[in-house]
């Protein structure tokens, strides 16, 4: 057998190659966590034994009552009997949560002020609704209470116990649109300057003014009971797109106001969004400075993209996007980003032709070789090895090589005397030329 | 078969390295650049993870290209060499004959006919390989350039130039590594494994394979000869003064290259959250303020009080209207009417005939701790009734 038919030897590394890379081949596997309902599960104490709210409210609802603290702090004590009666809570005796009073007069109470007097009631939500608590737990909500910030809301802060009525939702666990409105207000009472920004920019007066469910409030983006703080870690940041993707790859919601789903994906497919997806996926917790979505369009004051001051339709404005992070960049320098647009004849038409060109150039080179080479397959494997047996089977005694090294010098004798003629011809110009 | 055996130099030492140095940022160009262009691929985020991260995969992406670079200038400077102070052929220059051995070799391929081709020292397969080679570098370099400096690229091109560029860069790459694979790897490794890259040598059966017209050169002694040892030193001596210039020419713009522009912002910190602090309260909505207190009805006291006081004379009255609206039942002590009221609570007894120290309705309210309070002159009245034995 003669030595090109023999398997050559860097087969083998290419089979090791591939199976190496096989094996490099891992994939993660996201966990999820499922949502919790927001219901109280269990019920701590025998109702019956407490004593009927009547009691309580005979005194509370007298209208006009306060509770002095030592630090000057006034707190209002009366408890609207008809607001207590639509909330969740209307079935409670106030002795639930209130544990330690039980007549009067009522035990000496040593908060020094309004807000450490609030605090004493940081673990008593926990007794019926432990999920919602153990949310909260990772939030950065609770972080800052352990690390000794009292302005860090508890329940109660959100949630007036008082008051709270039961969330309303439709079947798919959505808020109803005046709770969606409701949430942000919420946020607001503690980030009152970025509510102020919110409620003025494109998904806030969605929310505030139109009542709109499908845009987001607060929550959407920064979750409810364990809210993490965008400040805190680069992991917000750079699974920051995915939250803003969740809606805007929605072509349900996006049709509807007709919006671009191609948002994520143009973005993924560009220089910054390759290396934040990158990152995101391998080193989550890496500060890294290119941009995710809100550092061009803004957070809570994002405007639709048309808007004259701050919309990134507008060249200037995103020429002024770039600039604070390319100090240098030119007039021409925000084409290099094709806005979320898939090139077409019309927009960016150089990328859409070079695209063109290499769409029929690649398969023309390659299919040029490709048939030169399975003309090639087909000269050895086959033609050479039909004439071969052929050889053979008229002259067996005969040593192979030899008839075939003979065979081929009678059979192409004529041949190749014309080709030499024919090439001789070029042969002193090609000298020449060089 | 001695003749056959006997093998014939193709490639020296340095170009065997030099090959070995083209393999090697080849592949590492191939592989970076490849798993960028198709980054969310599984396969490409584990070489990633593997090569260090995507900032460490560009950074060894942008290194090989310089060493691909510094190579070419090598390159030129050699072709350089051979040319002008060895005077050799140039016999990677395509021309007419190329096309014709292409057409008459796949004819010969297909059949139809007889021999294929003689070819020269090097045939159109390695001269199609090499001028692909050539333009890819070119094209790659410019499209890299831009890449890598998209500001300075922005200020003389337009904008979308540089997405352009990153096309063609990518598409480049696709057409290069394929053409590898089915080119290259077709003919020099699968077809016959050529081992003339490494040994240098080729027998005289592959001579007369794919090199006819070469070995006929050889055999006839054909190819010019060396020049003379003085003419040789003669060349040498204008040769190596220019090709340092140029080679350092070259040495500098590969240099701009790579430090033309710092894109990479090294001056501006992570864009992170907002510089003033989020927990900006609303103002609270102050507490419901007092409503002026109403004006206890002293008309009403003065009229009610004609004869002796008593339950039902003003203090039952009095009592209804400060205590009734907890009292009827609180605390067990209901004040609705005179014998409740004297039957006292859980505390004990609120009205004891003619003993005001021992009426807790007297004392809990007088010191202060209750929610609810009499006027003074209510209370005034209270006691003297209590004193008086309380009457109903």
């Amino acid at each position: 057998m003669p030595d090109r038919y023999r398997i050559p030897p860097e087969l083998f590394i290419v089979a090791f190659g591939f199976i190496l890379l096989a094996v490099c081949l891992v994939v993660g596997i996201a966990f999820r966590n499922e949502a919790l309902p927001v219901r109280a599960e269990t019920l701590p104490v025998d109702m019956a034994q407490l004593p009927n709210n009547a009691a309580c409210l005979s005194c509370h609802m007298v209208e006009d009552q306060i509770k002095e603290f030592p630090n000057g702090d006034v707190i209002s004590v009366v408890i609207a009997p008809e607001m207590y009666g639509l909330s969740a809570h209307a079935t409670l005796s106030c002795q639930v949560c209130h544990t330690n009073i039980s007549g009067y007069p009522h035990p000496e109470n040593l908060a020094q002020s309004s807000r450490e007097y609030t605090l004493q009631f940081q673990n008593t939500c926990n007794q019926c609704h432990p999920s919602q608590a153990s949310e909260l737990m990772d939030s950065v909500h609770t972080r800052l209470m352990a690390e000794g910030n009292l302005d860090a809301p508890i329940c109660a802060d959100c949630h007036n116990p008082h008051q709270q009525p039961k969330i309303a939702k439709d079947e798919q666990g959505r808020l109803s649109p005046a709770e969606h409105a409701q949430s942000a207000m919420v946020c607001g009472q503690c980030h009152s300057t970025i509510y102020d920004e919110y409620a003025r920019s494109v998904h806030g007066s969605g929310v505030l003014e139109d009542k709109n469910p499908d845009v987001p409030s607060c929550i959407d983006c920064h979750g409810v009971h364990n809210v993490s703080g965008p400040s805190g870690g680069a992991a917000f940041r750079l699974s920051s797109p995915k939250i803003c993707a969740d809606c805007h790859t929605n072509e349900q919601i996006m049709s509807k106001y007709g919006l671009s789903t191609q948002v994520l994906q143009t973005y993924v497919a560009d220089f910054h969004g390759t290396t934040v997806t990158l990152f995101e996926k391998l080193d989550p917790d890496q500060q890294i400075n290119m941009p995710v979505c809100y550092d061009c369009h803004g957070v809570h004051d994002i405007r639709r993209s048309d808007d004259p001051e701050k919309g990134l339709q507008v060249k200037q404005n995103l020429l002024a996007a770039c600039q604070k992070c390319h100090p240098d960049a030119t007039e021409n320098f925000p084409d290099a980003w094709l806005s979320h647009y898939i090139p077409d004849r019309n927009r960016y038409p150089l990328v859409y032709w070079v695209n063109e060109f290499y769409k029929y150039f690649i398969p023309t080179v390659l299919g040029g070789m490709g048939l030169f080479v399975v003309s090639d397959i087909y000269r050895r494997w086959v033609l050479d090895r039909r004439r071969k047996n052929a050889k053979s089977v008229e002259g067996a005694e005969d040593q192979m090589s030899a008839t075939e090294e003979t065979s081929k010098d009678i059979e192409t004798e004529e041949q190749a005397e014309q080709a030499d003629t024919q090439f001789s011809d070029e042969k002193p110009q090609d000298e020449e030329n060089s | 078969m001695s003749e056959n055996q006997k093998s014939y130099t193709r490639f020296s030492l340095a170009q065997r390295i030099e090959h070995i140095v083209l393999i090697a940022s080849f592949t590492t160009l191939a592989v970076t650049g490849l798993v960028q262009k198709f980054a969310q691929s599984s396969i490409s985020i584990s070489v990633i993870a593997a090569l260090g991260g995507i900032e460490m995969t560009r950074i060894i992406h942008r290194t090989a290209s310089i060493v691909f670079l510094l190579q070419a200038i090598y390159h030129l400077v050699a072709i350089g060499y051979k040319l002008y102070v060895q005077r050799k052929e140039a016999s990677m220059l395509p021309g007419f004959k190329d096309l014709q051995d292409a057409f008459q070799h796949f004819l010969y391929n297909l059949g139809l006919r007889k021999e294929r081709p003689k070819m020269d020292r090097y045939n159109f397969v390695e001269k199609a390989e090499y001028w692909a080679m050539v333009w890819g570098l070119v094209l790659m370099a410019l499209t890299g350039f831009m890449m890598w400096n998209p500001i300075a690229t922005a200020r003389v091109l337009p904008g979308q130039a540089i997405p352009a560029a990153k096309v063609a860069h990518g598409a480049e790459a696709i057409l290069a590594v394929l053409a590898i694979f089915i080119w290259h790897f077709y003919h020099v490794h699968l077809r016959t494994f050529n081992k003339s890259m490494f040994t240098g040598k080729l027998t005289r059966h592959e001579m007369e394979e794919e090199h006819a017209l070469e070995l006929e050169k050889i055999e006839k002694g054909l190819l010019p000869p060396p020049p003379s040892p003085e003419e040789l030193r003669r060349r040498k001596r204008i040769y190596y003064p220019v090709a340092a210039v140029l080679s350092l020419v070259l040495l500098f713009f590969v240099y701009r290259f790579v430090t033309f522009e710092e894109t990479a912002i090294t001056t501006i910190s992570p864009v992170s959250a907002r510089a003033d602090s989020v927990f900006v309260p609303q103002t609270p909505t102050p507490l419901p303020t007092r409503p002026p207190t109403a004006t206890p009805a002293p008309t009403q006291e003065g009229q009610l009080f004609e004869g002796p006081l008593s339950w039902n004379n003003a203090i039952g009255q009095i009592i209804a209207q400060r205590c009734g609206s907890c009292h009827g039942a609180m605390g067990g002590l209901a004040l609705t009417t005179y014998q409740s009221a004297l039957n006292g609570g859980r505390s004990g007894a609120a009205i004891v005939a003619g003993d005001v120290e021992q009426s807790l309705l007297v004392t809990v309210v007088r010191d202060g701790i209750h929610p609810g309070k009499f006027e003074p002159q209510e209370l005034e009245l209270i006691v003297r009734w209590i004193e008086e034995g309380a009457p109903e």
